[in-house]
């Protein structure tokens, strides 16, 4: 499978289709992998592609980090179908065009929860949550794709796959908030679960602006949870679930425990799930004249 | 120097004698977690402050996530709190507790990272003084905790360091491979604390089975480099834009995860928390890789590039803290390279630089970049 990505990758930096063609390549240590910017054409061997290849790589393509200054006109990006899930919720706002893009399709069996986890094989004590019940194995959206591609069902709705969801949701309020309390202590307020989401686009972000400081910067209790809740709610709608928000905590908080349950309301409400149509725009900036009212008191 | 040795198994009893002393005790403990929660879970193991020794996790684990250092240099904390009336604006003080602390389950490098931020606090010949700093390192005694299992990232014999160093520490445990402790007071905070644990503590230590069980944990690091070029290689400013800095530097998303989690990473920064006309003036922690971090008011960014901002990290630890401060600014916790999610890892530059300071005529690659 990897010798065809390889050697589409190879054709297209050799026919100047594309600048550059951001993958998957081995990392510093055996467990993990790391991100690749491939430009020339006898470099594509660098590429692998494997369950250690957790990252979202279409972050890369968030305006915020300017790959356009780079002078990259096109860009090839090699996507397991949760991250097309996210290129496609990127061009469906506007952040992207799709011509800029051409989709590098890869087959997914699954991803590994967390690098350390990794022993050689994925199988239930290690496959992350997320790809459990997981509808885009065999991507949506591609340019290219090695074999053929099987028609698959995707009508089914969003399926919370995390038991911790379903955990938090049966515990009593104040014993809820307590959890939250307890794992936001943790927060010193680095933003990795900001800086990694591959939606999070705002030129400055609302904790960032000082002009009034709507948000305290600092870590403290209350700085915390209105950075938390915030974040939240800019991604309700549009969060297309790739866990990477959790995954780059490094004080491991579980913060895509409050993306999922959005989720799973914009899906009850709207029967909407993000990332699957280049055109449909999520639920909270259109409207339509039957939407519900009812909760309008 | 006055060494004793301690059953492991009763360290649980003399954070109890020390929690019974009225000292406030920080150890390495996990985290709480709610049953059945899947594959995305994983054990979280922090300082905490403990107040029995009932659930602790000396000497297990490897490194707590968040280090000693907010201990220290706190996460937050109000410098002073101001009221407007009219025209005129009163500075009210704040009230900050210091209490007398014991932090148990020190690793090494942590240890050796307390001098890196006294350097930068309390600078003696500066004539500077922080004094929440300062007045909670006079409070803080530390009980390290020779390492048994370092792992992959780990690369503390790289930068002068050891497993089993006593820096930093005022009083040192060293397993001895037969469920003893090799105890080794280093200061007299350590003697004081020593003291309080009299009961438990019997006769001389075993310094060569000491030195034997430290020297088989130097053969488990493997992530050697050399750090002794760095320094001169980046005092050379020709080297400052040299193209390996936005080759290995691109993939960094700025999110600062390795600053925050880094034992010696100091900036912070201060914000008025106003309410109507009255508030706080406040001192958090900040991050050299935030975009905003070196933006001027009038639009210009000098490390207008993510690549410039590693960059400025990489130095601060291998030039700016030996050459400002005089102490080390990396201890090799490998903290940043376990935290980075995208797997930008601090030793492939110091493998890099190394390779450059030998190689000095090498080819330069082309440039991506402006």
């Amino acid at each position: 499978m990897i010798e065809q990505i390889r050697n589409q990758a190879r054709k297209l930096l050799e026919d100047g289709d594309v600048d550059v063609v951001i993958g998957y390549a081995e990392g510093s240590d055996p467990a993990r992998t790391t991100p690749v910017f491939i430009r020339k054409a006898e470099d594509v061997d660098k590429l692998i592609y494997d369950p250690r290849c957790i990252n979202s790589l279409p972050l890369y393509l968030n305006k915020r980090h300017e790959y356009t200054r780079k002078g990259w006109k096109k860009t090839a990006i090699i996507g397991k179908g949760c991250d097309i899930r996210a290129i496609v919720q990127l061009i469906a706002e506007n952040q992207l065009k799709r011509d800029e893009i051409y989709i590098l399709g890869v087959p997914c069996e699954g991803q590994v929860s967390h690098p350390e986890k990794w022993d050689g094989s994925l199988h239930d004590g290690n496959r992350a949550s997320k790809c459990i019940g997981c509808d885009v194995m065999t991507p949506h959206e591609t340019d290219f794709f090695p074999g053929d591609k099987p028609d698959v069902d995707r009508s089914n709705p969003y399926e919370v796959t995390s038991p911790k969801v379903a955990n938090l949701m049966e515990l009593e309020l104040d014993k809820r908030f307590a959890f939250w309390r307890t794992d936001f202590d943790r927060c010193f307020k680095c933003y990795a679960c900001r800086e990694v989401c591959p939606h999070c686009s705002c030129n400055v972000c609302i904790t960032d602006e000082t002009t009034p400081s709507w948000i305290d910067p600092a870590a403290h209790k209350k700085g915390v949870f209105s950075w938390h809740l915030t974040r939240a709610m800019h991604l309700v709608g549009r969060c297309t679930g790739c866990g990477e928000c959790t995954r780059a905590c490094p004080m491991d908080i579980q913060v895509d425990l409050f993306n999922q349950r959005m989720k799973e309301v914009v899906q009850e409400s709207y029967s909407y799930k993000p990332g699957y149509s280049l055109e449909d725009k999520h639920p909270l900036i259109t409207y339509q004249v039957d939407d519900r009212e009812d909760f309008i008191k | 120097m006055k060494t004793a040795t301690l059953n492991k198994s009763d360290i649980g009893k003399c954070i109890d004698l020390l929690v019974q002393s009225d000292l406030r005790v920080i150890a390495p403990r996990l985290q709480p977690r709610l049953d059945d929660e899947g594959t995305d879970s994983i054990d979280v193991l922090t300082f905490t402050e403990v107040d029995s020794g009932n659930d602790h996790q000396v000497g297990e684990g490897l490194l707590p996530l968040n280090g000693v250092k907010e201990f220290l240099f706190a996460k937050h904390e109000p410098l002073f709190a101001y009221e407007k009336r009219g025209k005129k604006v009163e500075i009210i003080p704040v009230h900050h507790e210091y209490p007398q602390t014991v932090i148990i389950g020190v690793r090494p490098c942590d240890a050796a990272s307390i001098a890196s931020l006294e350097s930068v606090f309390s600078d003696a010949n500066a004539g500077f003084e922080d004094p929440f700093f300062t007045e909670r390192r006079s409070r803080t005694t530390f009980i390290t905790y020779s390492c048994t299992a370092p792992d992959a990232s780990c690369f503390c014999t790289s930068v002068d360091l050891a497993p089993d160093s006593s820096k930093g520490s005022d009083l040192h445990l060293t397993e001895l491979g037969d469920g003893r402790l090799h105890v080794e007071v280093i200061t007299e905070a350590g003697e004081a604390v020593a003291k309080k644990l009299e009961a438990l503590l019997e006769g001389e230590g075993d310094q060569a089975a000491r030195e034997k069980a430290g020297a088989s944990v130097h053969e488990k690091l493997t992530r050697l480099r050399n750090s002794a070029p760095i320094m001169d290689w980046l005092m050379d400013t020709a080297n400052f834009d040299d193209e390996m800095w936005q080759r290995l530097g691109e993939k960094c998303i700025g999110c600062g995860s390795c600053t925050f989690v880094c034992p010696t990473c100091h900036c912070f920064d201060i914000v008025d928390e106003n309410k109507g006309s009255k508030g706080y003036r406040v001192k958090f922690w900040d991050s050299c890789q935030f975009d905003h971090f070196t933006l001027h008011a009038s639009g210009h960014n000098p490390r207008d590039w993510q690549y410039k901002r590693y960059r400025n990290r990489f130095n601060c630890k291998f030039k700016i803290y030996p050459e400002k401060f005089e102490t080390q600014g990396c201890v090799g916790c490998g903290r940043c390279i376990r935290a980075c999610p995208v797997n930008l890892d601090i030793t492939e530059y110091m493998a890099e630089v190394a390779h450059k300071a030998a190689n000095p005529n090498a080819m330069k690659a082309d440039s991506d970049f402006e």
